[in-house]
């Protein structure tokens, strides 16, 4: 039974070629435009998110309860050995480092800046961050390094240095005693985001430790997942045997979400302005289109009314009409999406250009070619739109034949 | 046995601001098996009765039972399935699903009665057969004559054995010869498959071939006579 | 004669005309209405940009920029501040600043902020900070101890009105120079990095503490408008104390803004071509069916002698109309829309973070450009017009006898 129907759908989608093809065009035009910007957006955010975790948070952090909001150099990790004995234990965390944080003042010979200084482990810190690989000008640490430290690019142009200068460290320990030292300048490192270039210098942990009168303790324990989709399971098992091991340890495990608020509800704000966006111009593309199912229909009131005639119910002349809109509809969808795929294909492999736009791209972690990246999602959120909001559109005029008298449509046809 | 019988139907349009009675109370019973004209000049009424028959128009008062069954108070959907069952229509023109071939439009019906494929077929080539369009199946409507397209139109109302065949002015649009060559097949069909046939019409050669002439006049009855044709 | 005969022939399909304008009529609104919130962002952006101490320009000492230390300050700000008063537009305000990097810090915490000095009247007229304080007062002349510093800071440093906070800063000496202050004041900004970067204090306690006799960091400059700019960057360039200054409009001081309002002005601009293209499908897809519905009119039409060109015209006269109806309709509804959201705005309080991240403001309002809504008419109008072309010259081209034939 259904494939008379199908047949008929088909050949009247095509009575009137000229028109179908504006149509399917223009249901194809919204389709491909939403899977390319899908995947853009999509894969700005991935890299967005890759390059935020990389340059500083990493998926996870372990710390003492409050250290996130006030950065209180007496809230420590104590004992970060054993917490690391138990994320070796865990199968999917790839990597994970230990990192000091105290706020100090920097002098060079000339100048004198309040910096952020970060104790870190040389090598555990180059397989978890991107810190060894922006190195600029000189050397990175290495582990028998004492005081010797990294300097961000735009800190090193303003305290006017270079690798081998000597700067004096001038804060306050965990204790409260006075914390200063003096440390050569081993190598100068940019990660692209002004702010932390401007603003940070790195030094040998257990050297940091000495200095800042921490003992063995750390301030975060910085984890890496195998994957971003690890993140929850690992933060799952870190939180369960922190737990068990001692409920009063005061200390929390912080995903990336919970690290960067910023960056997860910019992407928010990004992806809801979007859909906006998306929606008007789906809302356009259906009245463009509603003439033609709407024309369809009115054209062929006669057809109606002899079919009606012949006993068929308005019930199924519904379902004949739908069943002819969405055969549009569908061959629409597929194409825009099959194009779109194909675009978004080339510029994932070639990347895509923005002139002028490569210091802001910069400040979000973004590179200067942005390569959109397909996903289920991305090829599927659009099109699925497109089909709810045309298939709404389509509703209409073919409920309209319900109204519809097998006599009155003899009389007008 | 009555398969048709109406009792002081009447229906009045509107039409802008006037009033236009089309019927003004007929009564009307029909003998199954009978070959029947409605006649009358255009606008007599003659259409809105064939409609009212046949479930497409609603009478405004009186009553219309087709083979048993009492039209006045059915649904959209219950007379679309009287239709389906009782009752084939051939109109002036337009008669056929113009995307679909000679052969489909025959199936639709039987399609929508949920006939098997394969005796949908078989009957189906066997009434076109039978109207004289053997060869023509696969052709669309565009590559039909007007007299085939009617002959078509006649095969589909016919084919799922239906009560009664309504034919609105089936020969208006067709030169004299084939309209009465296209009569002579609906004659043979009435005798051979027994189907009542009920049509209008304002040309002297179609009453000829009634065996019952119904002379309908400003919406009454004026005359009702049997032939021998 | 023709644009009659368009107008009505219109209105014979009331509703495939009525179906197409609201596609034209939302089309044209999406372009303005979103337009004027995207411009409402960008235009916040600015104005924060601005009133969070850049100005509309800014003097400086010639290598200041490239290395914003104390020893690279305007010695002696007179000559240049009397060639201000003399050379700025009436309705102008200019504020001195001595601003320099610094450490703050109390018993528990230790920070990064900016240290600006400023004279308290004249910084108010300049700045987002004379309107800012929400606990506590602003400075005064004489208040070498009282400090003004953002409510995020003082959280963070779990400290209030009436507590001490120490600045350590290098003075010109070289040396770290240190001074305890009092909080006197706490404001509020539009964004939170704002509040825990710039702590301000009067000139005088910035002097003493910097070992700075007259000299200052930079000078900044408010205008009655943006228009106002290049003008007054001419004329302050011209004048022979600024000679050795380096004079800036806001768009060289803050490049990433200039960015992102380039790119804003691309991303506008295809959004217009996007949603044209998505209403030009319907626009020519409703004329072709209008136009073959008459094909027989037009077959009489030049049956009748009547040249394509005519038709050509006539044709085109309905989607002069319906593209007319369409963007008057849909400028009324933008007009509107934005009227509505003149007062509240949108609010993105719930995305605060988010919306700190881009660097926007907590609440949107609309802001209308002359040239955006230029724009986007003319884009709707004149490419609506270059893509009817195409069923009126199809109608153009009926042949008489096949027109008539055609039922």
């Amino acid at each position: 039974m259904a494939s008379i129907d199908l047949k008929m759908a088909w050949r009247n989608v095509w009575r009137n070629p000229r028109r179908t093809m504006l149509t399917i065009c223009a249901i194809a035009f919204a389709c491909l435009l939403l899977v390319f910007m899908l995947s853009w957006q999509f894969g700005s955010y991935e890299t967005m998110i890759n390059s935020a975790v990389k340059i500083h948070t990493g998926h996870l952090q372990i710390q003492a309860e409050g250290y996130r909001d006030k950065n209180d150099i007496r809230l420590v990790v104590d004992d970060p050995a054993a917490i690391g004995r138990r994320l070796e234990a865990l199968p999917r965390v790839d990597t994970y480092t230990f990192r000091a944080d105290a706020f100090s003042l920097v002098s060079s010979k000339e100048r004198t800046y309040g910096v952020l200084v970060i104790g870190i482990d040389p090598e555990r810190e180059a397989r978890t961050s991107t810190l060894s690989r922006s190195l600029q000008e000189g050397r990175y640490l290495e582990a028998g390094d004492a005081d010797e430290a990294l300097v961000g690019k735009l800190l090193a142009k303003n305290l006017r240095i270079v690798p081998g200068d000597e700067l004096v460290l001038l804060g306050q320990g965990r204790d409260g005693s006075v914390a200063a030292t003096v440390v050569r300048v081993k190598g100068i490192y940019a990660s692209g985001q002004d702010d932390y270039d401007r603003s940070t210098i790195q030094i040998p942990l257990p050297y940091f430790q000495e200095v800042y009168a921490m003992g063995g303790s750390v301030h975060e324990v910085v984890v890496l997942g195998r994957t971003l989709k690890d993140v929850p399971v690992i933060k799952e098992a870190i939180s369960e045997g922190l737990k068990s091991e001692d409920p009063e340890s005061g200390l929390v495990v912080l995903d990336w979400m919970e690290l960067m608020p910023g960056l997860v509800e910019a992407i928010q704000i990004d992806l809801y302005s979007g859909f906006i966006f998306y929606f008007l111009l789906i809302v356009v593309v259906a009245f463009s289109i509603l003439n033609t199912f709407l024309m369809a229909i009115l054209e062929r009131k006669k057809e109606f009314g002899v079919i009606m005639a012949m006993g068929t119910t308005p019930g199924r002349l519904v379902r004949l009409l739908l069943l002819e809109s969405s055969a549009m509809t569908l061959v629409g969808i597929f194409i825009g999406t099959l194009a779109g795929i194909l675009v978004t294909w080339y510029y994932q492999v070639h990347g895509f250009h923005i002139s002028g736009a490569a210091d802001v791209l910069r400040q979000f972690g973004l590179p200067e070619r942005i390569h959109p990246r397909l996903s289920a999602a991305s090829i599927l959120i659009g099109p699925a739109a497109v089909l709810i909001i045309t298939g709404l559109t389509a509703l209409y005029p073919a409920l309209r034949v319900r109204r519809l008298r097998p006599v009155e449509a003899i009389a007008k046809g | 046995m009555n398969i048709v019988e109406c009792v002081n139907v009447t229906k009045t349009y509107r039409q802008g601001k006037m009033e236009v009675r089309a019927l003004g109370g007929v009564s009307l019973r029909i003998k199954k098996g009978g070959f029947v004209a409605l006649a009358g000049p255009s606008g007599s009424g003659k259409t809105t009765l064939l409609n009212i028959i046949g479930g497409l128009d609603a009478a405004d008062s009186g009553s219309v039972i087709v083979e048993g069954n009492v039209l006045d108070n059915m649904s959209q959907t219950e007379l679309a399935q009287l239709r389906l069952r009782k009752i084939g229509f051939v109109f002036q023109s337009y008669n056929l699903i113009p995307v679909l071939s000679a052969l489909e439009n025959v199936e639709f019906v039987m399609l929508l009665q949920g006939v098997p494929t394969k005796e949908r077929l078989d009957r189906a080539r066997t009434i076109l057969d039978d109207v004289g369009l053997e060869g023509l199946y696969d052709r669309r409507p565009a590559e039909l004559s007007g007299g085939q397209q009617q002959r078509v139109a006649v095969a589909r109302a016919i084919v799922s054995d239906p009560a009664i065949v309504l034919a609105d002015e089936p020969t208006a649009n067709l030169d004299s010869k084939t309209g009465r060559e296209l009569l002579e097949m609906m004659g043979e069909m009435n005798e051979q498959k027994s189907v009542t046939f009920i049509f209008s019409t304002h040309d002297k050669m179609v009453m000829d071939h009634a065996r019952r002439l119904v002379l309908i006049r400003d919406g009454l009855l004026a005359d009702d006579q049997d032939r021998d044709p | 004669m023709y644009l009659r005969l368009g107008w009505r022939n219109i209105w014979r399909n009331p509703r495939r005309t009525t179906v197409i304008l609201i596609a034209i009529i939302i089309g044209v609104w999406s372009m303005i209405f979103l337009g004027a919130l995207m411009r409402g962002m960008t235009d916040q952006m600015i104005r924060n940009g601005i009133a969070t101490l850049t100005g509309h320009i800014q003097i400086h000492q010639r290598d200041y920029r490239n290395d914003p230390a104390v020893e690279n300050s305007i010695e002696d700000p007179a000559p240049i501040e009397a060639a201000l008063d003399e050379r700025l537009p009436t309705g102008a305000h200019w504020s001195a600043r001595i601003r320099v990097t610094a450490t703050a810090a109390n018993a528990r915490y230790a920070g990064g902020v900016t240290l600006v000095g400023v004279d308290p009247q004249m910084e108010a007229r300049v700045s987002f900070i004379g309107k800012a304080i929400k606990e506590g007062r602003y400075l005064r002349e004489d208040d070498p101890f009282g400090i003004v510093v953002g409510r995020a800071l003082a959280e963070k440093f779990e400290t209030g009105l009436g507590k001490k906070l120490v600045l350590m800063t290098q003075d010109t000496e070289k040396n770290i120079a240190s001074r305890a202050f009092r909080i006197v004041g706490i404001y509020r900004a539009e964004m939170e990095a704002t509040e825990k970067q710039f702590v301000f204090v009067t000139l005088p306690a910035a002097r003493e503490m910097l070992k700075l006799e007259k000299g200052i960091s930079e000078i900044s400059i408010l205008l009655p408008g943006h228009e106002m700019v290049a003008a007054t960057l001419a004329s302050l360039r011209d004048a022979p104390p600024l000679s050795g200054c380096d004079v800036e409009s806001w768009r060289n001081l803050l490049p990433l803004m200039r960015a992102y309002l380039e790119i804003y002005d691309s991303f506008i601009f295809l959004w217009y071509l996007v949603v044209f293209i998505a209403m030009a499908f319907g626009i020519v897809n409703t004329t072709l069916m209008a136009i073959f519905e008459r094909i027989r009119e037009f077959g009489l039409f030049k049956s009748l002698g009547m040249k394509p060109w005519w038709i050509i015209k006539e044709v085109m006269a309905e989607s002069f109309f319906l593209l007319l109806l369409g963007i008057l309709i849909g400028n009324i509804l933008s007009f509107l829309s934005v009227f509505l959201l003149m007062n509240h705005g949108i609010d993105l309080t719930r995305f605060a973070a988010g919306s700190e991240f881009f660097g926007i403001s907590r609440v949107i309002y609309p802001s209308v450009y002359g040239r955006d809504v230029l724009l986007a008419n003319l884009v709707v109008f004149i490419l609506g017009l270059v893509v009817s072309l195409y069923p009126a010259l199809k109608a153009a081209r009926f042949k008489p006898v096949e027109a008539l034939a055609h039922v």
